[in-house]
């Protein structure tokens, strides 16, 4: 056997090779310093869950259905999602949704209930077709920022299918808390 | 349908390419074949001289289209004018029809399923990203550039050399196209291995086991490297056995090119240089046959080691960057990156061969519940064959404890498949196990044992293949991260950088996307990023060293226990003080840190977005080291830190006049920080003074809502959305 001047060889290249690479920097000198912001705001919370959202899903809690991302969705009578807020102060309801020509021709006027964790916002009574807008300010005490707060709004009256008896409620496109 | 004939031409070009240089070596070597396994061998050999000549043309930085495609077709020419390129060689004996019909059938049936996949448009997420993300990064500048932003580009990239050419012609399927030829390639090797030892019916029950694995199919037809790996390695192996008979010194030549190939193609595969060097002294007890095949190796595997020493300071890049300190690689990345390959999640390893046979969620896909009777393949021990399959198997299944994923069982499968076959070597019992295997292997039956969500193929991609339906159509609908590259090249200007926190497919946009998990650099960025929302890494406590004003020119704090695994030290800001005053920051100071003393000006910026980490976790003896240029009267020392790591703990050392360290202080006093209230912005602005102005965050990355519900708060806006994901602009201050 003639491999012990080859081992030797070889280790020795190795041990050479395993230690010429430690090139450390020189030392650095303090680098610029940075300045506080003057014109910069603070951040305001807006959890709001749009239909478009990919993960908009996660945060149905009842009558949305899932699937696919979309501008809009259909809901059943009382829609929900799920949302942690990391305050309660100042929060806002929001919810942008349409009442269907089609559906209001069978049910007609419907009213709209707005509700956080059960409490109940508000009610509004929709005498028209079209796109609406809501928003009204939401007590502190109403959102833990331990838990979940529900955020929901059911329709009084839904369309019901002529062909497959489904129940529709109104079309949503988004609703949420926001500061 | 254009598009889809050059996919075509980029893959048959190359594919022949190689096999032209590999004939023409097997001839010049005067290597004698039978006809049947000159063609695998003449490719495989091929394919690892191209490699070389291709990484050759990027070194000289002329990889222009024309200089690859010619390089292919010269060497045709050449073989073909010199007569290499005819297959010759005597056959082995005549089939049986049995044989012929029965595994004809089932080989037909999956090349169909397998060709059409990887000719249709490329959506693998790796293929897309980094195995031709570098292939269309290199192309652009045509030639290596020194990446340090990704860890997969020092790798090395044996196999993805030759999607070069073939990218360069046919784009992204074409190199699907050349990784499947390696896996037809490797399936007539194993069919012939079997014949040249009297036993065809084994070479073809060991190849179609391996050939109709699920994740050997899928794999096989994606632009990846496993199955160019398992058959570098059983071209290696098939070599050994022929040399063993002849004792033909030419063969060393090929055994050891082949050798290095398996390193160039995959590091992991450098166990199967081990074995053949080992064979060659085991077998000859001399040191001349070895260094022939070992110096023919190196051929294959300096080069990528000199590109890491010169492009990462490290030859071993992105691994051992404990050893080869460098800037660019991060050591508790690497760890933490280890850590997860060798259990992909899966806690209770007892439960890897069910995971990786048949529920294949976690892992990445099934070789087959046909493999559980692996243990089978044992019997083959009674034949000399099977001693020798069974070893091989068994090196290159050694590297998977590291990357416990099911593709990661590629390489050593073959061996496996032939040994299992020739332990039961009955024509009547292999077909019972092929008929078995192929059903529960073909896409429609997968579903009903597999994981819902396991790797695999699901139907015949023909209309996809042929372009029917539209490439960008399909890739639209059907690959999420296509979207994504799209929406970046249409609103991010040429040449901006994008830092994303998740993967996106690189080698579907012409720009450089900086994922934070691949570099150090893009670690750094991303940390900055999320100090903006996550008040964990927020500098939250202020650790005030106090003790009797003294003089001091050098000043360090120092780490004196150990933290638990993963726990770093860390520095948003150092600061020094005397008489409650700070000592302003002068350009004379000298700053250094260890580890990572490459990151110690952001412990002194004033800024809360940056901090300074040690990267690794938290031991004795790491510190920061202030020399102020000049003695200067000093009674307190600050460091203001996050609260996410408690188990370090600090002291102040001061240099004297001798050199030597001692303690100053200990024990210091925690104070409560308030919170910045602009400290989005404060990231943003970092991000922008390093360059990077977009930022792209997919839904489901963490702090994604946080921007998306106020982005101005962060100083951004919002530029484009769609595909899960969100493109941001930085508005600059």
């Amino acid at each position: 056997m003639r491999f012990y001047p080859t081992i030797a060889l070889l280790a020795t290249l190795l041990a050479m090779f395993a230690t010429s690479c430690q090139t450390m920097p020189e030392p650095y000198a303090p680098p610029v310093q940075r300045q506080p912001f003057e014109d910069a705001r603070a951040h305001r919370i807006a959890r709001i869950v749009s239909m478009a959202d990919s993960d908009a899903p996660a945060h149905f809690v009842r009558d949305i259905p899932p699937g696919e991302p979309a501008a809009w969705k259909w809901t059943n009578q009382n829609p929900a999602v799920k949302l942690l807020l990391k305050t309660n102060q100042n929060l806002r309801y929001v919810i942008d949704f349409t009442v269907p020509e089609v559906t209001f021709k069978q049910t007609g006027p419907v009213a709209l209930t707005f509700s956080v964790n059960g409490h109940v916002l508000d009610t509004v009574r929709y005498a028209a077709y079209g796109e609406y807008h809501f928003e009204k300010s939401v007590p502190p005490e109403w959102v833990d920022t331990q838990k979940e707060a529900i955020v929901e709004a059911s329709i009084d009256k839904v369309f019901v299918a002529p062909g497959d008896g489904a129940k529709l409620g109104f079309i949503l496109t988004r609703i949420g808390l926001t500061q | 349908m254009w598009q889809a004939f050059w996919v075509l031409v980029g893959a048959a070009v190359t594919v022949a390419g190689c096999y032209a240089t590999g004939a023409l070596a097997l001839d010049r070597l005067t290597v004698t074949l039978r006809r049947q396994e000159r063609l695998p061998l003449a490719f495989i050999l091929g394919a690892s001289l191209m490699h070389l000549a291709i990484f050759t043309v990027l070194a000289l930085k002329i990889a222009y289209r024309p200089v690859l495609i010619v390089l292919m077709l010269a060497a045709i020419g050449v073989a073909v004018w010199r007569g290499s390129w005819k297959l010759k060689g005597e056959s082995f004996g005549p089939l049986s029809l049995a044989l012929k019909a029965f595994c004809g059938a089932i080989f037909g049936l999956f090349t169909v399923l397998y060709f059409f996949h990887a000719w249709a448009p490329e959506s693998s997420p790796d293929g897309s990203a980094y195995h031709l993300g570098m292939v269309t990064r290199y192309l652009r500048v045509h030639g290596f550039e020194q990446v340090t932003t990704n860890m997969y580009a020092n790798l090395s990239e044996g196999i993805e050399m030759l999607y070069f050419p073939a990218f360069a012609i046919g784009k992204h399927s074409s190199a699907a196209l050349v990784h499947y030829a390696f896996l037809v390639a490797l399936a007539m090797l194993m069919f012939a291995y079997g014949r040249r030892i009297g036993k065809p019916w084994v070479g073809a029950a060991g190849a179609l086991l391996m050939y109709v694995s699920p994740v050997v199919g899928y794999d096989g037809s994606i632009a990846y490297n496993d199955c160019g790996v398992a058959a570098i390695a059983f071209a290696l192996f098939y070599i050994l056995e022929l040399w063993e008979e002849s004792r033909a010194a030419n063969l060393l030549i090929p055994i050891g090119l082949l050798a290095g190939y398996c390193y160039a193609a995959k590091y992991t595969a450098f166990v199967m240089a081990i074995y053949a060097l080992g064979f060659l002294a085991w077998k000859t007890r001399r040191a001349r046959p070895v260094l022939i095949a070992a110096l023919c190796a190196s051929t294959m595997i300096v080069p990528w080691v000199t590109k890491n020493w010169i492009y990462a300071a490290n030859p071993a890049a992105p691994f051992f960057n404990k050893i080869f300190r460098n800037p660019y690689f991060h050591v508790v990345t690497e760890k933490e990156y280890k850590d997860f390959l060798s259990n992909y999640g899966v806690q209770n390893k007892w439960m890897l061969p069910l995971e990786v046979t048949v529920r294949g969620q976690l892992t990445g896909g099934l070789i087959g519940p046909i493999f559980l009777l692996t243990p089978i393949a044992l019997l083959a021990l009674r034949f000399r064959q099977g001693r020798r399959l069974l070893l091989a198997g068994a090196v290159m299944l050694a590297p998977y404890a590291t990357n416990v994923g099911s593709r990661f069982l590629i390489p050593c499968l073959p061996f496996f498949s032939v040994a299992l076959a020739l332990a039961v070597p009955w024509a009547p019992v292999l077909a019972v196990v092929l008929i078995a295997h192929a059903w529960l292997s073909w896409p429609s039956h997968i579903n009903s044992y597999s994981s819902p969500y396991a790797w695999r193929l699901d139907r015949i991609l023909w209309k996809q293949a042929i372009r029917k339906i539209p490439q960008d159509r399909y890739l639209i609908e059907n690959f999420g991260g296509y979207g994504i590259a799209r929406m970046i090249d249409e609103h991010v200007p040429k040449g901006a950088r994008v830092l994303a926190m998740s993967g996106v497919p690189d080698s579907y946009t012409t720009h450089e996307v900086l994922v934070s998990f691949q570099a150090a650099g893009n670690e750094v960025l991303g940390d900055i990023l999320n100090a903006g929302w996550d008040e964990g890494i927020q500098p939250a406590r202020r650790r005030v060293f106090q003790f009797p004003a003294r003089t001091a020119r050098r000043l360090r704090v120092i780490n004196t226990a150990n933290g638990v695994p993963l726990e770093e030290f860390k520095a948003s800001e150092l600061r020094f003080f005397f008489q409650g005053k700070e000592i302003e920051r002068a350009p004379e100071w000298k700053l250094r840190a260890w580890p990572n003393p490459w990151d110690v000006q952001l412990a002194f910026d004033n800024s809360p977005a940056t901090r300074w980490r040690s990267w690794e976790t938290a031991t004795p003896g790491m510190h920061i080291d202030v020399d102020f240029g000049k003695y200067q009267l000093v009674d307190e020392v600050a460091l203001e830190t996050s609260a996410d790591y408690g188990g370090v703990r600090l002291q102040v050392d001061v240099m004297g006049q001798d050199g030597q360290w001692t303690k100053l202080a200990g024990a210091p006093r925690d104070e409560v920080m308030k919170p910045e209230p602009f400290i989005r912005r404060w990231s943003s602005h970092e991000l922008h003074e390093r360059g990077i102005d977009y930022v792209l965050m997919q839904d489901t990355d963490w702090g994604a809502d946080d921007m998306r519900e106020d982005p101005e708060s962060w100083g951004f806006l919002e530029i484009a959305k769609g595909h899960g994901a969100r493109l941001y602009k930085v508005v600059k201050r």
